[in-house]
């Protein structure tokens, strides 16, 4: 005979039938991130970089949130021998995993462009897309970074939204504190 | 029917497994619920397995099964409907006007289920989320029995949810009300005197949960939660009362997720049956322990 129960559970297997493993969304390589927003840049200098404690505090105050990374990824984009901006590889927190993105910030510390690198949410793969990232251009620290407001909310994946608008408004809280004036 | 339940849980843990390489979404609680919604024209596929065993004396042990369909309507609205299916394994245990006799059948359908849940404000944009659910349930098979009575519930609950660290903690709290119709179908054969009223009754529970989520590494969040309920029936006032509370476990990933949830009653009371010992706990509808793993599959 038969289990009843066994043939019940055939409702919960569906499911499983269609499930498959998803590859990683890595979009961007950090050099093609790189090339991306500095295509008139000739060479990358990383920039070794300690953040010490009262700089943490300055970027938390400016920003609103906090910067988790003591040792930022941060390269000068060279021309002609001098700097063209700053490229900052940065991770926030998704719903399940970190974003990786990549930030070009100008010498007097603006954005001059967002890449993102790794993306691996459900949903809001639209944080991709060219026009949403293009709102970013041009801000400033004194530009408000709210969703809504200034940059349009991504439905079903509000919270990395709001933590890469956050991200990038402390990655320009960063430039102040730790790179304008190198 | 130990060896059903086991093989019902097998085959979820083989579900999840079988998911477990893909990234998926959501639901960090199994009994507490979180305030947000799918974005307009998302669905999302769930399946329950909770299983409510040991009442303190005899054999008891049942097990709910749900599987649900959620859809996206609006960017704050989401509707879903669910289908529950009951399997019970009870002997050695007499509870006058609610276990009338031993029963033991494999899974059956049980009831029918319709949701509506609207998100005023968002965790993640907003200080704090909020969202409401209004629930309608059809059931024809008593959870606590396994016998055949038709309850209507309409259950509504408020939920708020806030995120911490970014997002790396997750608290919720809810609170619920639920009004249920119930009527008992004649049991032919009970003892003599014994109490199982067919006249159809009113019941009213409140609900009041918390959990505390946190992510320890990249999709796994290890939590808390804490379940609040207390029911009061037409003729008794407050028929019981309980407190149950645990951790949970939740992966997440692209597409899937599963949550597993253990659930000690740690405390209760109100009604008690004759010759119960526990007598800190409530143990005629309830449990001494729930196990629950839901899985999601986002589309």
């Amino acid at each position: 005979m038969i289990d009843r129960t066994n043939l019940s559970l055939l409702v919960l297997l569906p499911a499983a039938a269609i499930a498959g493993p998803a590859a990683a969304k890595d979009y961007l390589t950090v050099a093609e991130a790189q090339r991306v927003l500095f295509p008139q840049a000739e060479a990358f200098a990383k920039l070794p970089i300690t953040l010490d404690g009262d700089q943490l505090s300055r970027i938390k105050a400016l920003s609103g949130v906090r910067q988790r990374e003591k040792q930022p990824q941060v390269w000068r984009a060279l021309k002609a021998g001098g700097g063209v901006g700053w490229f900052i590889v940065d991770d926030v927190v998704g719903k399940h995993e970190f974003i990786t993105y990549a930030a070009a910030l100008s010498p007097d510390g603006h954005v001059l462009g967002v890449e993102i690198l790794s993306y691996r949410e459900t949903h809001g793969g639209q944080v991709r897309d060219a026009a949403w990232r293009s709102r970013f251009k041009g801000k400033t620290l004194a530009d408000p970074f709210k969703l809504d407001k200034d940059i349009p909310n991504i439905s079903g994946a509000t919270l990395s939204c709001r933590n890469v608008t956050d991200g990038v408004k402390r990655l320009l809280a960063l430039h102040r504190v730790a790179l304008a004036g190198l | 029917m130990r060896l059903r339940a086991l093989t019902a849980t097998a085959a979820m843990m083989l579900t999840m497994a079988v998911g477990l390489d893909a990234r998926a979404d959501e639901n960090l609680f199994g009994y507490v619920k979180g305030a947000e919604t799918l974005p307009k024209g998302a669905m999302e596929a769930y399946a329950w397995t909770t299983v409510r065993s040991d009442k303190g004396q005899g054999h008891y042990r049942a097990v709910d099964v749900e599987t649900e369909l959620e859809y996206g309507l609006t960017d704050r609205f989401t509707v879903a409907g669910a289908l529950q299916f009951l399997s019970i394994d009870t002997s050695g245990l007499i509870i006058d006007g609610y276990l009338p006799k031993a029963e033991s059948y494999a899974m059956k359908p049980s009831g029918l289920e319709l949701k509506g849940k609207y998100n005023f404000l968002s965790p993640a944009k907003d200080d704090i989320g909020l969202a409401v659910q209004a629930t309608a349930e059809y059931k024809w098979r008593d959870p606590h029995s396994g016998q055949d009575k038709s309850t209507l519930s309409a259950n509504f609950d408020l939920i708020l949810q806030k995120y911490f660290m970014e997002g790396q903690m997750i608290w919720v709290g809810n609170a619920g009300l639920e009004a249920t119709y119930a009527d008992r179908a004649p049991i032919a054969g009970l003892p003599a005197g014994f109490d199982w009223p067919t006249d159809p009754e009113m019941e009213i529970e409140l609900k009041a949960g918390t959990g505390l989520s946190y992510r320890f590494a990249p999709n796994w969040f290890v939590g808390a939660e804490a379940l609040y309920e207390t029911e009061f029936e037409t003729e008794v006032g407050q028929e019981r009362w309980s407190i149950f509370a645990g951790p949970n476990l939740h992966y997440g990933g692209e597409k899937w997720w599963a949550t597993l949830t253990w659930m000690p009653q740690l405390a209760g009371g109100g009604e008690m049956y004759a010759g119960q010992t526990d007598t800190n706990l409530h143990l005629i509808e309830k449990t001494k322990q729930e196990v629950r793993l839901k899985l999601g599959y986002n589309f």
